[in-house]
């Protein structure tokens, strides 16, 4: 493996990423949203809620027993924000790795056909296949580097703000690591491979990223799903999805990699 | 012993579907020369660049570049050659510098030396002043240099330039057919250059190979081209005033009424094939007019291209 040639195409992919107005927005905005604001907003919420917060008494009492006791005792204000803080913004979370490999995959895929900056990048002294691992570390890499520094800012943010609250750390635990470190990774790999299927198919950016947006609608239905109490991620669920989405993404990534051979790539240029 | 050719194609063939880009091509290019690939739109240029690159796989015959077989071993091709290709292939949002500096790394281009050989390349191609601008305020003469630029951070032995003057104005063109001409002296590279400017081509290689539909129809130095094809000779006579209508006659008789009186004795012949002209002449001295003058007008590679296409349409 030539790794100083792929390292370079990574750095150069994540460099142009930085530059581009289109690309940079989403890439801040939402692990804003979820990182600070949404955590922000539901601690402050819930502490202000006074009686309101009984109407979300019924969202504790769909969850298993097992995610229950580890809510601890003490008054619904504090059960609330725990749950909302260690296992609701879990599945938020996923969002932020699956935006960011999918917003660089579409630049770095179907960008660089838009640009038409694919044809010298093909005559490079690289192989096919060391040319398709420099076009998925970049995004991914990148995807582990954003959620590790907003997990950090989302775990400093909440222990502060709602230590007096919750009386315990929260999000500094084996769900939130494996979130971090699995089924997080695993999530991203998935909307890389998605993309790489979507950009052989489109002319531009904007285009694939459009498309290749319906890889949000799992973590969407996972989310929608814990809030309603038909599913919780628990531990146990992040170990078994995180082996579930690995093998999906790398099956796609696997079949994609037979379209990505120079042949196939000038039909692009 | 005959050194191995740099460059070398054996009844290389490539189909898209059922379209023949290339047909049956054989050459084999030694180092240290110039040669023009010259063609229409279609003719097959940048399929065989990108076979002697082994970006695309031969359908039948073979190729071989610096020895290897491009597909099989085509990161080690493409180690040792150099592509400028047809659209400049430049990200907007880098730097002069930072591009070459990634292509640097792309390229294997020793840590220590990337600086300086940046430098340099930058400051030979007359983009130093700017090298720290975004490429997206380049001028297209300014692209064209900087992607010359990159085709050699590694120092290739080989250079493949895809229309290298296309799309720039008459200055900037002739700045890259210096940098072009410039890349050629002083080291043996073999460059292939590929080229709708035949001007162009007669000025810098040492050979042309001309395509039509994927098929070679000639192969030569500009002037053994410009000489294979069957063209009517343009010739201009002098003779003394008082048998200038004489001449004229004879000059008429010979070559059909294409001869034209051009005064002082100066006789212009059209249509007049390269052999028919030393009997003109024979005949010219055997009427009693002294010849004082006989200048052929040479060809040129423009009038053999236009004349080898009709031929091959025909």
């Amino acid at each position: 493996m030539n790794w100083r040639a792929i390292r370079a195409i990574v750095l150069r992919d994540l460099r142009l990423v930085v530059r581009a107005k289109a690309v940079m927005v989403p890439l801040i905005i939402v692990p804003v949203l979820f990182f600070v604001l949404f955590p922000a907003v539901a601690v402050i919420g819930v502490r202000a809620g006074g009686d309101a917060i009984e109407e979300l008494r019924p969202l504790l009492e769909v969850l298993p027993i097992e995610i229950t006791r580890t809510l601890g005792p003490g008054p619904l204000e504090r059960q609330i924000l725990v749950y909302l803080l260690e296992y609701q913004f879990a599945t938020f979370f996923l969002i932020v790795p699956l935006m960011v490999c999918a917003v660089i995959a579409a630049d770095s895929f179907a960008g660089e056909k838009e640009r038409r900056t694919l044809e010298a990048l093909l005559y490079s002294p690289t192989s096919d296949r060391e040319l398709y691992l420099a076009k998925l570390l970049g995004p991914w890499l990148a995807a582990i580097a954003v959620s590790v520094l907003g997990w950090l800012l989302y775990a400093i943010l909440v222990n502060v703000l709602a230590a007096g609250d919750v009386g315990r750390p929260v999000a500094i635990s084996v769900l939130w690591m494996l979130v971090l470190g699995w089924l997080g990774p695993a999530v991203g790999a998935l909307a890389i491979s998605v993309l790489v299927v979507v950009s052989a198919r489109v002319r531009g950016f904007q285009e694939a990223y459009q498309l290749g947006g319906v890889i949000v609608l799992p973590v969407v239905a996972l989310v929608v799903g814990q809030l309603v109490g038909a599913v919780v991620l628990d531990t146990r669920l992040a170990v078994v999805l995180g082996a579930v989405v690995w093998l999906i993404a790398a099956a796609v990534l696997l079949a994609a990699s037979r379209g990505f051979r120079r042949e196939r790539l000038l039909r692009q240029v | 012993m005959i050194a191995a050719p740099v460059l070398e194609a054996s009844g290389l063939g490539r189909t898209f579907g059922e379209v023949v880009a290339l047909h049956d091509v054989t050459f084999r290019v030694p180092a240290g020369q110039v040669i023009g690939l010259l063609g229409h739109n279609g003719a097959g240029k940048t399929t065989t660049i990108r076979l002697l690159n082994g970006l695309l796989a031969a359908t039948t015959g073979g190729a071989r570049t610096l020895g290897h077989d491009p597909w099989r071993e085509g990161p080690a091709v493409r180690a040792a050659t150099g592509v400028l290709t047809e659209t400049p292939s430049l990200d907007d949002r880098m730097s002069a510098r930072e591009a070459m500096a990634f292509w640097a790394e792309l390229w294997g281009v020793p840590r220590a030396e990337v600086r300086s050989r940046v430098d340099e390349l930058l400051g030979r191609f007359d983009l130093a002043g700017r090298a720290d601008d975004r490429i997206g305020g380049y001028s297209r003469g300014m692209r064209q240099r900087l992607a010359l630029a990159r085709t050699l951070i590694h120092d290739p032995p080989v250079l493949f330039l895809d229309e290298p003057t296309a799309a720039l104005d008459p200055i900037a063109s002739i700045g890259v057919r210096d940098l072009v001409r410039s890349l050629a002296v002083g080291r043996d590279r073999t460059i292939l250059i590929c080229t709708h400017n035949l001007a162009e081509a007669q000025e810098l290689c040492d050979r042309v190979i001309i395509l039509r539909r994927g098929r070679v129809i000639a192969d030569g130095t500009p002037a053994e081209v410009a000489n294979s094809a069957s063209l009517p000779t343009r010739v201009e006579l002098e003779v003394d005033p008082q048998h200038a209508e004489t001449g004229l006659r004879i000059a008429r008789d010979a070559s059909g009424s294409s001869a034209s009186d051009l005064g002082d004795g100066r006789i212009g012949v059209e249509g007049l094939g390269r052999d028919a002209v030393p009997g003109l002449v024979a005949e010219l001295v055997a009427a009693g007019a002294s010849v004082y003058r006989v200048t052929p007008a040479q060809p040129t590679l423009e009038d053999a291209y236009v004349a080898l296409y009709g031929e091959a349409e025909s």
